[in-house]
């Protein structure tokens, strides 16, 4: 029991502050597109009011400030109005205080510029391909750099001089314009790959082998586009680290020692994974953000455009829901990696009795 | 060791896990219809692209801005009065079969035939309900017209040749407005919604039209037009064909649409429509693809085989606010109309899509050509002459100031005071518009006009925009070829009937010219703006279109840069042939899903078995 | 030093120098002219201009070389920005520890959070300039720093238990005093390689920012050519001049710094030069 005791407590800490952050977050995403000057109404009625004269226009746009909680209402339901005859708008704790209701409901409120779609509708839609696109994509880079990395340490010689600038040179390229060199090379002069969507065309999406082969088969070019430069990348970095920890004192120890070699490497792995478990929260962190230009490349389905829409015309629900969204993956992500090396890295948990 | 083996294991069937998960997801996202249909046989499939951005969000014909085919002109699902041929400037028959212009009404005569997809007939109880409940509702897509028309009259009438009775529907033009040409636009552009499916539903919602607005319509709906909603999703939308449309053996010879589904894909990126059509997976696309007689070798079409590719049929043009100085000078503006090179922009920036540029709001071609004066646009009208500008700048009593390298520096007026540097603004991003902006930007520099690009995020844009906050915009007023062209475009550009003061909202002119309290307020122009619709014989609009745009030419309250087509109608004969053509014109340069071009749909024939 | 023998080094130094000269130097030249139309839309090389010309008739080489000097201008000035904000935050968390140390954590944790793009429209917005490179250098160093300010910090606090420390300590020297005297001389070329990675990064986001059409109004930049290329569909009409050169010289100078990077890993740590 005694033992539990300081795990536990590290993981209640971390956890208060990991929750804290989360709130602190919250509230500065929401007030945060609302601190800029364009207003996302004018963006609706630039799509609305085409060929609608200015009274109709101006009635118009006030049904809609209603419609979104924007303006205040007396209690008859009609807008209150200040001398002017301008209507009264809401203020911003006002809001605040709504969407906190709202979304401790599960209401992350409709969006302005899909209306009436609800927020909750478009992630749920289309997250599942964001999702299936980055995190098996990282997950894959991360667990095959490292391993290839480790590999060139651990045998050096002409598989490391060959192996290692390549690597770095693979890492170097941005990875959009690799992932258009991809399409226009294998999806449009050799024809080999598709270059558009995340299916073929003509299929509908369901638990069918047509279908998740034309999945699989339009899902090889993006992966590709990441998967190749996130391997390298991480190939270096594990590199490094596995080439320090052999040179450490008590590798060299236990080598004399005669200790199995498995064992010692499997301890070196250990150490060296450390700061590598670091650069894969902060990627699966950035995995929405990242998705962005893949989709926009490939036409990929998912949230990445949407957000950007929605950041471009002010869309704040669903801007709010895509930072949420956001919030909780990289929190989490970082949160399950301090536990992890919470476990694995002994100096951490001295630090920390030592308190 | 068998910690990391089992995480890597675990991580692994996590991802496989989520793979096929996003498949199941999917699925519920993609909503099937009864009897989902899953194969779609490219023989007869139609891919048409380029109305849809982003998710559709509802298929509500009554809502602001539903996805398509619901919103916009698209004949496909609901269906309005009539057809606008753009081409001929025919109205042709849809669910009304003939119409009738008078100063004081418009009247349609319904088409007995029509029927909705439930069974029931298309009446004038449905067109009544479709106006009407823009009376009742300020926030209804129909409330608008209400402006234009007072009273809207239904008779019964017996019918000589099908010795039957049809009904009548008269629509008193509202004497006010006293418009025609505006009534007019709406029987081409009104969807007719079906009353008693969308009645009872608005009951339902406790007679609350924005409760009504919200619900998405998308599981069968009833529907007039020859295809309905089947499936949609993020990628795509799905219609198949109505084998039992009233219009098949009423309008189009007792023939069945080719194509049994059509689908329109949603791509996130400009150059995927190119792509897709050159390797046969896309048929149609509406998107601005700059040099598109390259793709002609893939099979890629356009109306016309050579310059300028596309039907042109509306202006893009720098609209100036002409209460900010300089650019309340006169001179000033047409110095600046001088001093752009327009060969530049329709060969860089645009492409070569566009005929040369002529003086003037009426397009010097089609329809609009018999109100053209070449004659007028020679005496006031200025073409691109750098020395004609640079002459009048210095007439007017501007200097240029250069520094050594040649490059401007600044100006000055009469009086030696600095005139302040005018900003061009336009969306940051649009990157045709951009190359709009710079070409224009370079050759008034090089004549000696300080201009500088200003571009903004499109959100700046759009709100500058109604509120007059900008020096000069980028903007193309009324681009849809309409029953009331060129008197709307002229409207949106030169009308004072709601002037206000820049930081209020006006819908037009929001240059803010003409001021009518200002001593300089020419109330010519209003009036001939209210005389023109209202005049009906041609001779007559003629002299007033003329001196309408004489006026334009001298004032130049905004700088016209380019024309460009209504849609950028492009296909592909891979798979289908028989499209409308400049060598074969049955039907206007439309994407078969548009307005009067739907009839392309029973024309067109597929290359694959 | 040991530094100038390394024949990787010198590579990543020849090729970062290389693309510097070529930035600075070139200009003296070559006349640079962004804006004449020297051509045809998306002419092919040529002898008058050897990688042809972009969309709108210009020549290629002035645009890549004007772009270079602006996206070497963005990664530096965020490299600066992040590695002096990352270091700072880094090192007073690792050695203090504590209860400062997860406040800290909490601001970096938050940094991470906040979308880029959400803060770039913003403050461009609101800004009568507009997106500046400077502007984007800005953000991209307040919102990149996070990653050099948990490197620092573990090097920082793996120090604080060293035995120097704790000496220093006995003696009587205050927080500041060691963190000057004690642990930032061991931290130097840490913080260097850091700085280094936060450059490339710098370059890196630069590129994608533009990408996505968020890039700097009035400037050309390395990100901002490739994102005309893909809107003018210049590489499927074969126009391959205007996307490969920008994307092989974003390569060349990011893996020059890679290689630096490296081989100076390889210097302060015998163990990897082996």
């Amino acid at each position: 029991m005694l033992k539990r005791h300081p795990t536990l407590h590290y993981i209640l800490t971390r956890a208060g502050w990991y929750f804290l952050t989360f709130l602190v977050a919250v509230t500065i995403n929401f007030f945060l597109p609302r601190m800029g000057p364009s207003n996302p109404i004018d963006i609706i009625m630039a799509k609305v009011g085409s060929g609608l004269d200015t009274k109709a226009a101006k009635e118009k746009e006030e049904a809609y400030l209603k419609e979104f909680g924007l303006v205040e209402l007396d209690n008859g339901g009609a807008i209150l109005r200040d001398e002017s005859g301008n209507p009264v708008r809401t203020p911003g704790w006002k809001q605040f205080r709504n969407y906190i209701l709202m979304s401790l409901q599960g209401d992350l409120g409709t969006s302005f510029l899909n209306y009436p779609k609800k927020v909750t509708e478009i992630i749920k839609q289309a997250v599942p391909w964001t999702l299936a696109l980055q995190f098996p994509t990282i997950m894959l880079g991360w667990i095959i750099g490292n391993i290839l990395g480790a590999l060139a340490a651990y045998r050096r010689g002409v598989f490391d001089r060959l192996f290692f600038p390549m690597a770095l040179l693979l890492s170097a390229i941005p990875f959009f314009a690799f992932g258009m060199l991809l399409v226009y090379q294998f999806g449009i002069e050799w024809r080999v790959f598709p270059a558009i969507g995340g299916y073929a065309g003509n299929l509908i999406p369901s638990l069918n082998w047509s279908f998740i082969g034309s999945a699989l088969y339009h899902y090889i070019l993006p992966f590709l586009s990441i998967f190749l430069i996130l391997a390298g990348g991480q190939a270096i970095g594990m590199r490094s680290m596995c080439i320090y920890e052999l040179g450490t004192d008590y590798v060299k120890y236990a080598k004399w020692l005669g200790i199995n070699e498995n064992r010692v490497l499997f301890y070196m792995f250990r150490n060296a994974m450390l700061p590598q478990l670091t650069g894969l929260a902060l990627s699966l962190g950035g995995m929405i953000g990242g998705a962005l230009i893949t989709e926009m490349i490939f036409s990929y389905p998912g949230l990445g455009m949407a957000v950007l829409t929605a950041i471009q015309g002010n869309d704040y629900p669903l801007i709010q829901g895509c930072t949420l969204l956001i919030t909780v993956s990289v929190l989490l992500a970082n949160f399950t990696v301090d536990i992890l090396i919470g476990f694995f890295d002994p100096r951490v948990k001295a630090g920390q009795k030592g308190k | 060791m068998d910690t990391l083996r089992f995480l890597k294991r675990f991580l692994a069937g996590l991802a496989c896990i989520l793979l096929v998960g996003c498949g199941k997801g999917s699925k519920e996202t993609s909503k099937p219809a009864a009897g989902g249909d899953t194969e779609f046989p490219r023989a007869l499939t139609l891919y048409l692209a380029g109305f849809q951005w982003g998710e559709p969000n509802t298929f509500n014909p009554l809502s602001d801005w539903p996805a398509f085919p619901v919103g916009g002109n698209f004949n496909l699902m609901y269906e309005p009065l009539m057809a606008f041929n753009t081409l001929t400037g025919d109205m042709e028959p849809l669910l009304a079969r003939s119409f009738d212009k008078t100063s004081e009404y418009v009247s349609v005569t319904m088409d007995p035939r029509a029927t909705w997809s439930d069974g029931q007939k298309v009446t004038a109880s449905d067109v009544r309900f479709t106006y009407e409940i823009g009376q009742l509702f300020k926030n209804a897509p129909t409330a608008f017209v209400w402006d234009y028309i007072s009273k809207i009259t239904v008779d019964t009438i017996t019918d000589s040749t099908a010795n039957s009775l049809v009904e009548k529907i008269t629509f008193l033009i509202n004497k006010d407005r006293n418009n025609p040409l505006v009534v007019m636009d709406f029987l081409q552009n009104v969807r007719i919604v079906p009353r008693h499916y969308l009645e009872p539903m608005l009951e339902a919602q406790g007679g609350d039209l924005s409760a009504l607005q919200k619900l998405k319509i998308d599981q069968n709906p009833v529907v007039s037009g020859p295809y309905n909603l089947l499936r949609y999703s993020g990628e795509k939308i799905v219609l198949k064909r109505r084998d039992d449309y009233w219009g098949n053996a009423a309008l189009r010879g007792n023939r069945l649409p080719k194509p049994q589904y059509i689908i329109h894909p949603i791509y996130k990126s400009n150059d995927h429509f190119s792509i897709a059509l050159q390797q046969g997976n896309l048929d149609v696309s509406s998107t601005f693809i700059p040099r598109i007689w390259m793709k002609a070798k893939d099979g890629v079409r356009t109306w016309y085989s050579k310059e300028p590719f596309f039907v042109p049929a509306a202006m893009t043009m720098f609209m100036i606010n002409v209460t900010h100085y300089p650019l309340s000078d006169k001179n000033f503006r047409r110095a600046m109309a001088a001093a752009i090179n327009y060969t530049d922009v329709r060969e860089l920036a645009f492409s070569l899509y566009s005929p040369g540029l002529k003086p003037g709001l009426i397009l010097p071609f089609g329809m609009e050509e018999r109100y053209f004066s070449a004659e007028d646009a020679q005496k006031y009208g200025v073409s691109y002459d750098p020395e004609l500008a640079k002459k009048i700048l210095s007439d007017a009593g501007y200097t240029s100031e250069w520094d050594e390298s040649g490059a401007l520096k600044g100006m000055k007026n009469a009086k030696g005071e600095q005139v302040p540097t005018v900003f061009i603004k336009s969306p940051a991003g649009w990157t045709d518009w951009e190359a709009i902006v710079k070409i224009a930007v370079k050759s008034m520099r090089a004549a000696g006009i300080d201009v500088r690009e200003g571009f903004v995020d499109a959100g700046i844009y759009w709100q500058s925009m109604p509120s007059g906050d900008f020096d000069l915009l980028l903007h193309a007023p009324n681009p849809s070829v309409t029953p009331s062209q060129p008197w709307s475009r002229l409207e949106a550009v030169m009308s004072s009937r709601n002037w206000k003061p820049q930081g209020e909202k006006m819908n037009e002119n929001q240059g803010r010219y003409n001021n009518p309290k200002s001593k300089e307020y020419n109330p010519a122009v209003d009036k001939l703006l209210k005389q023109i619709p209202a005049t009906a014989d041609e001779t007559q609009k003629k002299e007033l279109y003329r001196a309408l745009n004489a006026i334009f030419m001298q004032d130049q309250p905004t700088l016209p840069l380019v024309y460009r087509p209504e849609q950028f109608y492009e296909f592909s004969v891979a798979n289908w042939k028989n499209f409308p053509s400049e060598e074969n014109p049955y039907a206007p340069p439309q994407s078969p899903c548009f307005g009067a071009g739907t009839k392309a749909l029973w024309e067109i024939e597929s290359t694959n078995k | 030093m040991n530094l100038l023998k390394t024949p990787s080094f010198l590579i990543g130094m020849g090729l970062f120098l290389s693309t510097i000269c070529i930035a600075l130097l070139f200009p003296l030249f070559y006349n640079l002219d962004i804006t004449t139309r020297a051509g045809v839309p998306y002419m092919a090389p040529s002898a008058g201009h050897w990688l042809g010309t972009d969309h709108l008739g210009v020549d290629m080489v002035s645009l890549l070389v004007s772009g270079l000097r602006s996206s070497l201008y963005v990664g530096f000035l965020a490299g600066i920005i992040a590695t002096l904000l990352g270091t700072l935050l880094g090192v007073y968390a690792g050695f203090k520890g504590g209860w400062i140390d997860d406040i800290i954590t909490l601001i970096t944790n938050l940094f991470l959070v906040i979308p880029t793009f959400v803060v770039l429209i913003l403050i461009s917005s609101s800004l009568k300039e507009g997106r500046s490179l400077a502007l984007i250098a800005f953000i991209i160093g307040a919102t990149t720093w996070t990653w050099s300010a948990r490197a620092v910090r573990a090097q920082a606090s793996s120090l604080k238990s060293r035995d120097h420390i704790a000496l220093a300590r006995v003696n009587g020297f205050g927080t500041f005093g060691i963190v000057t005297m004690h642990i930032l001389p061991y931290l130097l070329s840490y913080v260097f390689m850091v700085f280094i990675l936060q450059t490339a990064t710098g370059i890196l986001s630069e590129a994608c920012i533009s990408m996505i059409g968020l890039g700097p109004y009035d400037s050309v930049s390395l990100g901002t050519i490739l994102n005309e290329a893909m809107r003018n569909e210049a590489l499927t009409d074969g126009a391959w001049w205007a996307f490969i050169p920008a994307t092989i010289l974003i390569t060349v100078i990011v893996f020059a710094f890679y290689v630096i990077n490296t081989s100076m890993e390889g210097v302060f740590n015998p163990r990897l030069r082996k």
